[in-house]
């Protein structure tokens, strides 16, 4: 780590962030397997389509559990629209598209963000309760089991599209970013392009967490006010 | 050569020996069930895994107050435009050479999709071994040019199997012949089944007999719309991201900061 770098996220939020995104890969790479049959020797990698169900079935439980704290941890942050700056914020569409002289600052997450986040939020809780009437369908009237299926699909075009506007965003289109998801600390240039605000007001606060810094080595990281 | 076959049931002339029943079991070596008398000769009381098709006993009283007997041999009715193969992932559900539907076990995975789809309720499931089971109209001895053993077993002639339009036409002269509100059931709907009917009164008297069975729209929304939609918007935010990044570019942050902490 070098002296200077900004702690954006603690290990906990990044346990859970990667903890949802490997297990959304892998019920991704597995549904693919089962909704398309010239995939279904995804199956063949796991001991047949049989394993590759159940790999679906079980890693959709450990998703729904980290679904629950990924929503405890960041709704509050991510969750709600903070008016009027998101909203000047997508009148510009954050200054993603087209060129803008000046970004509307906004807090920790932009509205860019919580879109993002929200999509993941509403998607993951349709994708785990259609997904558990899918499993024990015969317990269920055949007239709702059916569009559980439409539902669960439509989930998965959402979750699947965004998932790319995801890996984009996070890597080369916003270099500096994965740092906030790997080791959490990233550099203070960064956040002045990305999240003045936040670190406006951190600082003002007194709760920004430097690296080399003596005083700020006891809070480490949990800046939740 | 169009090798495509129909079974013919003709409700009309079965006496509900209930022969076609059990040699269905006998053929595909399917165990039976203890079952208790519930006041009907209908046993088992629905399709199992292990019945495959069963004489729907039902007592009809028509509207000058007679009293009438009806039979109905039940199951699967192998479709043209299958639900069930539709929604199978994993092949295990295909269409025969005979236009039939049939079914590879050993490729089933116990998803229970096809219970959910099939508009007639046909598909079964076994815990035990987590498989589908339904009547494959005895596709091994369609191949050997044999009679499915139901058929064979059939001693008043109400089943018979042969060339999809010779049946076919068989079904309405046997109508035409009989009159009143006799009618054929199957040809007309999921772009016509490969078991049809000749029913002595009108479909909706018969119980368990969908009117108006279709691929659910549930399934087209799912397979024909949602399916290809997946990897179109996938797609299309890959090629729409490259594009930013070659177009308008990524989000760098600025050089000359204050202070030399980050980039």
């Amino acid at each position: 780590m070098r002296k200077g770098l900004i702690q954006a996220t603690d290990a906990f939020e990044r346990i859970v962030h990667w903890s949802l995104a490997i297990s959304c890969l892998i019920l991704c790479i597995t549904g693919l397997g089962m909704m398309f049959q010239s995939l279904n020797f995804i199956g063949t990698l796991m001991g047949g389509l049989k394993s590759l169900k159940y790999v679906h079935n079980f890693t959709g439980v450990f998703f729904a559990v980290t679904l629950y704290f990924t929503i405890r941890m960041w709704w509050r942050e991510a969750g709600v629209f903070s008016m009027p700056e998101d909203l000047e914020w997508m009148k510009v569409a954050g200054g993603y598209v087209w060129h803008v002289d000046k970004v509307p600052e906004v807090g920790k997450y932009n509205p860019g963000q919580k879109a993002f986040f929200l999509a993941v939020v509403g998607c993951g809780v349709i994708m785990v309760v259609t997904g558990l009437i899918m499993w024990f369908p015969l317990r269920f009237p055949a007239g709702l089991v059916r569009w559980m299926f439409v539902l669960h699909a439509l989930g998965f075009v959402t979750i699947f599209a965004f998932f790319f506007v995801h890996l984009y965003l996070g890597t080369i289109g916003s270099p500096g970013s994965l740092p906030a998801m790997l080791s959490g600390w990233v550099s203070r240039a960064w956040l002045k392009k990305q999240h003045p605000k936040w670190l406006a007001e951190m600082e003002h606060e007194g709760k920004l967490v430097v690296y080399g810094e003596e005083k700020d080595l006891t809070g480490h990281g949990h800046h939740t006010a | 050569m169009n090798r495509e076959v129909v079974k013919l049931i003709d409700t009309t002339k079965c006496t509900a020996c209930r022969g076609c029943q059990v040699a269905c079991k006998q053929w595909n070596e399917l165990p039976g069930f203890r079952t208790k008398n519930r006041g009907s000769y209908q046993n088992p009381p629905d399709l199992q895994w292990n019945t495959w098709t069963l004489i729907r006993f039902q007592e009809h009283v028509n509207e000058k107050g007679d009293f009438k007997w009806i039979f109905r041999k039940d199951g699967c009715m192998h479709c043209t435009d299958a639900a069930c193969v539709k929604v199978c992932p994993s092949g295990a559900l295909y269409y025969t050479e005979y236009g039939t539907v049939g079914i590879h076990h050993e490729r089933c995975i116990g998803c229970k999709e096809c219970i959910t789809a099939c508009p007639f309720d046909t598909p079964r499931y076994d815990a035990t071994t987590d498989k589908i089971y339904k009547c494959d109209l005895c596709i091994g001895r369609l191949k050997a040019n044999q009679s499915p053993a139901c058929v064979l077993s059939c001693p008043t002639g109400a089943l018979t199997i042969g060339a999809k339009d010779a049946m076919i036409r068989k079904a309405y002269a046997r109508v035409k012949e009989l009159g009143g509100d006799a009618n054929v059931y199957g040809d007309k709907f999921v772009d016509g089944t490969h078991v049809i009917y000749v029913l002595d009164e009108k479909p909706a008297v018969y119980e368990k007999l969908p009117l108006k069975p279709s691929v659910p729209l549930s399934i087209i929304v799912w397979k024909d719309l949602l399916k290809p939609l997946s990897l179109l918007a996938a797609g299309g935010v890959i090629a729409g991201s490259f594009l930013h990044y070659i177009i308008h570019g990524p989000k760098l942050p600025d050089e000359d900061q204050n202070q030399k902490g980050g980039e």
